[in-house]
């Protein structure tokens, strides 16, 4: 549960080795030790534990210049769950201090979707008012995706499985798209694509702002939907929303909730979709097809690897297995794949000066590999990649160019 | 201090003074336990700099911290009440590899691995390897003369620095040596200078020394059911001129350690269990490897492994890299001890660790470079827990006594820091220590370069 007090003992759990001065993305750009895992961990303490300094504008900006990328618990040899921590530490400030009464509504609004676009379209100008987005944030299309997707898709032939997925907010209103390429692969695979009506944000976004209620709304929503269906995997195919399915969505809520239950059994099934395709294996016809696609273009794509990416053991494997069976299409590697980018979800927006040079370090290594396209599973990144490639370079989610292998037979 | 602050931030660019308490906080501790708050951080990024601090800071009498990366284990970088610290970090240019001469020269705050990457990139080879390299920096390195692993065959940091850069407490730059690697002139103030802990000058840029990247690596491994016979198996081997590039101990302890963590599968009933690696030419490295085990055999070795492939030494290894991860989950605090014996001594230097953690109700691990007798006994503890955290400093004087005892010295490369300080004495006795002072009131008359390290005022403690 993301309370102060279970994390007390985490956060004394650090050996302080100052490992993390290597991973942080904050820390590189300004080399600040206040900004690195560590650092912050020792303020959460004296804030929020020891009492020993008092809340101040200062502690405020340190708690939320961390993009949340979990990259210093990756590399943390005591494992101490940074995020976690510096997420509690949001809640608790949000819950003393608030957040400001228009970004609180907004959060809410976010997580429900049940609504129709028109909110969706309302509370983006509404975000846009309180600066939460940035100015040449796309437009969300109409109508959203989910709006225009059946409930059930059924493949041609022989069913091989039957499988959940969940819509992130991303795919929904800005990149359907990555939908669209999602259920054709699968029905082309051969799975029978089950997506539930109204599904909730993740609740992610509104967790990094320490939105603890909002967030609570959505994981009791979607686990509800989610946990009623009959499938042998929930696919996703944000590296996002499956951390919070996978992993954050448990901690939301007290131990004894009863809502638990769902959440586990959710949890269990909630798959990447790279890591979903290239596990169960793209089948016997499938290969044929591909292997025919002699039509698709030659193309060098990189990879930037997400940062949530550390609650499937496979996700930044999948896209490199997939690229290495696309005939068309061969691998680049980028000096760094693993760094942030520096979007954070919607860290950019309040820390956009920081956020740029974390991505320019980015770009730099994508520019060098001379690729003509990069992938990543994560639309975050994928929106921030493009606004820095200047329409440059095309990003995509790896299963698009798996879709388009498809197209051509 | 607000004079201080304001002083600091017309000597450098004002966005370089932090004195906020939310970021000092960051500041206040190594990677040991002790926390003090200094009043003021600094980020110098040029020696010119440094000078206009030190120099400020000497006129003003006001103690002065330097700081790399603060990983060190001896509690060198822990600030005292008032001081400033100097983080070294923003100066990380290489300055010069020089492929013909073999050296390099670096600037202080340069990160140890990411000097490795680079040199082994050109085909050259930079020994000293502190497991902390990731991110320590190599100014922290000489300053403490970091080992590593690879210290049974190459040496520490300390047999690689040609010469310094320095900003002296008045703000005069000195240096001292270069390229040449024969030198005989003056007193060698580059030595004096390396593991000074911050306690004479500021390090600024280093030349060192470079090896070529030796061409071929063999791993194998030993396990053996006493640690005796391991450690006469090692003496042998090095006695016999086959010495590896790393000789490495896991006693029992830290095996049950590694296996809670990552099983891996490694020997239940060993009592030493010994990771070797060898390098250079490839058909001298393979005899020395057979050479290795059969004196291993002769001395009752229960089981050895050649690595047949690169991935499989990596695994020989993986044990080795997951103990600190390992360690590091059993305890929120651990002091690491790098005591150290010649060679002969570490089974005598073993046991009586074993000894002084039953006597102090303490988890002690025991590892270490066996190849150069520089043991790492972890004392698990818990800086929340006053009274195990007393057990635990009981225990460090007990075993730094014991190594002393055993012809041995306080510290193999960590150095001393404010934890060892009280046992200064017990090594160089008062008319060695009093020398080290004099030659710091040379350096520094006016005491301000990290006071309060290497030895207290007031001499011997308890134990
Ligand atoms: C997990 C872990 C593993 C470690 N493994 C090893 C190991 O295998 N071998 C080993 O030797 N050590 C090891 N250490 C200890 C530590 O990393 C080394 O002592 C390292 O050399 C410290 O470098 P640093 O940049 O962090 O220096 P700091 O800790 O910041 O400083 C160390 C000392 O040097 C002084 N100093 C730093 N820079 C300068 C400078 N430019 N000029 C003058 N004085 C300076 C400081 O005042 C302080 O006294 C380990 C530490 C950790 C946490």
């Amino acid at each position: 549960m993301y309370r102060l007090k279970d994390y007390a003992k985490e956060i004394n759990r650090c050996i302080q080795c100052n490992f993390c001065l290597e991973h942080c993305p904050v820390y590189i750009e300004d080399g600040l030790e206040s900004s690195v895992a560590r650092g912050r961990l020792n303020l959460i303490q004296a804030l929020l534990l020891e009492k020993t300094l008092i809340l101040s504008d200062r502690a405020g900006v340190l708690l939320n210049r961390c993009l949340l990328c979990t990259n210093c618990t990756q590399g943390c040899p005591s494992g101490i769950p940074v995020d976690d921590i510096v997420i509690t530490a949001r809640v608790e400030l949000q819950k003393n201090y608030g957040l400001g009464r228009g970004k609180s509504f907004l959060l809410r609004q976010v997580v429900n979707r049940s609504n129709t676009t028109n909110i969706a379209t309302k509370a983006l100008s509404l975000a846009r008012r309180l600066n939460m987005v940035p100015e040449e944030f796309p437009e969300v299309v109409s109508p959203s995706f989910e709006q225009r997707v059946p409930s059930i898709v059924k493949p041609e032939g022989e069913i091989r499985g039957k499988v959940g997925y969940f819509i992130g907010c991303a795919t929904n209103y800005l990149y359907p798209e990555i939908g669209d390429a999602v259920i054709k692969v699968l029905t082309a695979l051969g799975y029978e694509v089950v997506i539930p009506a109204n599904q909730h944000c993740c609740g992610i976004p509104a967790l990094a702002h320490g939105e603890l209620g909002a967030a609570q709304e959505a994981v009791r929503w979607n686990a509800d939907l989610f946990s009623k269906l009959d499938v042998d995997a929930v696919i996703t195919d944000c590296t996002s929303c499956g951390y919070m399915l996978k992993v954050k969505a448990a901690k939301t809520l007290e131990n004894n909730d009863p809502c638990q239950s769902k959440v586990a059994s959710v949890a269990e099934k909630v798959v990447e979709i790279t890591e979903f395709v290239t596990r169960e294996g793209l089948g016997h016809n499938f290969k044929l097809i591909l292997g025919k696609s002699k039509d698709l273009e030659r193309m060098d794509v990189t990879y930037h690897v997400p940062c949530h990416r550390a609650w499937s053991p496979n996700l930044i494997q999948a896209p490199r297995k997939l690229i290495s069976m696309l005939p068309a299409v061969s691998l680049a590697e980028m000096n760094e794949p693993q760094r942030c980018c520096g979007a954070g979800g919607s860290f950019f927006v309040d820390h956009k000066d920081l956020a740029e040079s974390i991505l320019d370090r980015k770009l730099k290594n994508i520019q060098s590999t001379g690729a003509e396209a990069v992938m990543t599973q994560c639309p975050a990144c994928r929106y921030y990649l493009r606004g820095g490639l200047e329409k440059k370079m095309p990003v995509f989610h790896p299963l698009e160019l798996l879709a388009k292998a498809i197209h051509l037979v | 201090m607000p004079g201080l602050i304001r002083d600091l931030e017309a000597l450098l660019d004002p966005r370089r003074v932090f004195s906020q308490p939310e970021d000092l906080l960051a500041y206040m501790n190594d990677a040991t336990h002790k926390r003090v708050m200094p009043a003021v951080v600094v980020q110098p990024v040029t020696s010119a700099e440094i000078s206009r601090v030190l120099s400020y800071a000497n006129t003003h009498r006001i103690p002065v911290v330097p700081r790399g990366a603060g990983t060190g284990l001896a509690g060198g970088a822990t600030p005292g009440t008032e001081s400033i610290v100097i983080d070294l970090k923003g100066l990380r240019q290489v300055i010069e590899v020089d492929k013909q001469n073999l050296t390099a020269t670096v600037e202080c705050g340069v990160v140890t691995q990411k000097f490795h990457t680079l040199v082994e990139s050109m085909g050259l080879f930079y020994p000293p390897d502190p497991q902390s390299m990731l991110v320590c920096t190599m100014g922290g390195n000489v300053a403490t003369r970091a080992g590593g692993p690879r210290g049974v065959k190459y040496g520490t940091t300390k047999d690689y620095v040609l010469g310094v850069k320095a900003v002296l407490p008045d703000g005069e730059i000195i240096s001292y040596g270069g390229k040449s690697v024969k030198m005989s002139s003056g007193y060698d103030l580059a030595r004096l200078l390396t593991g000074s802990e911050g306690t004479l000058g500021i390090i600024s840029n280093v030349t060192v020394k470079l090896l070529t990247l030796p061409a071929y690596r063999q791993t194998m491994v030993a396990v053996f059911a006493e640690l005796e016979a391991a450690a006469e198996a090692v003496s042998a081997i090095i006695a016999a001129g086959a010495v590896p590039s790393s000789l490495e101990l896991l006693t029992k302890s830290s095996l049950e350690t590694i296996e809670a963590f990552m099983p891996l599968g490694l020997p239940k009933d060993a009592e030493a269990f010994l990771l070797i690696e060898l390098d250079g030419h490839e058909e001298k490295v393979k005899e020395e490897t057979q050479q290795i085990r059969a004196i291993c055999q002769k001395k009752g070795v229960t089981e050895t492994k050649i690595a047949r492939d690169a991935s499989e030494a990596e695994r020989m290894w993986l044990a080795r890299r997951v103990l600190f991860p390992a360690t590091a989950r059993r305890a929120p605090n651990i002091l690491i001890e790098d005591a150290t014996v010649n060679r002969t001594q570490v089974p005598a230097m073993v046991r009586a660790i074993k000894r002084i953690a039953k006597l102090n109700h303490l988890v002690i691990g025991v590892s270490g470079h066996v190849g150069d007798g520089n043991l790492h006994p972890g004392i698990l503890t818990d800086r929340s827990d006053p009274e195990l955290m007393r057990r635990a400093e009981k225990a460090m004087g007990e075993i730094a006594k014991e190594a002393l005892n055993l012809g041995g010295t306080l510290s193999g490369e960590h150095g001393i820091g404010y934890l060892k300080a009280p046992f200064l004495e017990w090594e160089f006795q008062s008319a060695g220590v009093n020398l080290m002072r004099r030659i710091k009131h040379a350096f520094d008359p006016n005491g301000i370069m990290n006071p309060g390290k290497i030895w207290v005022d007031g001499g011997e403690t308890h134990v």
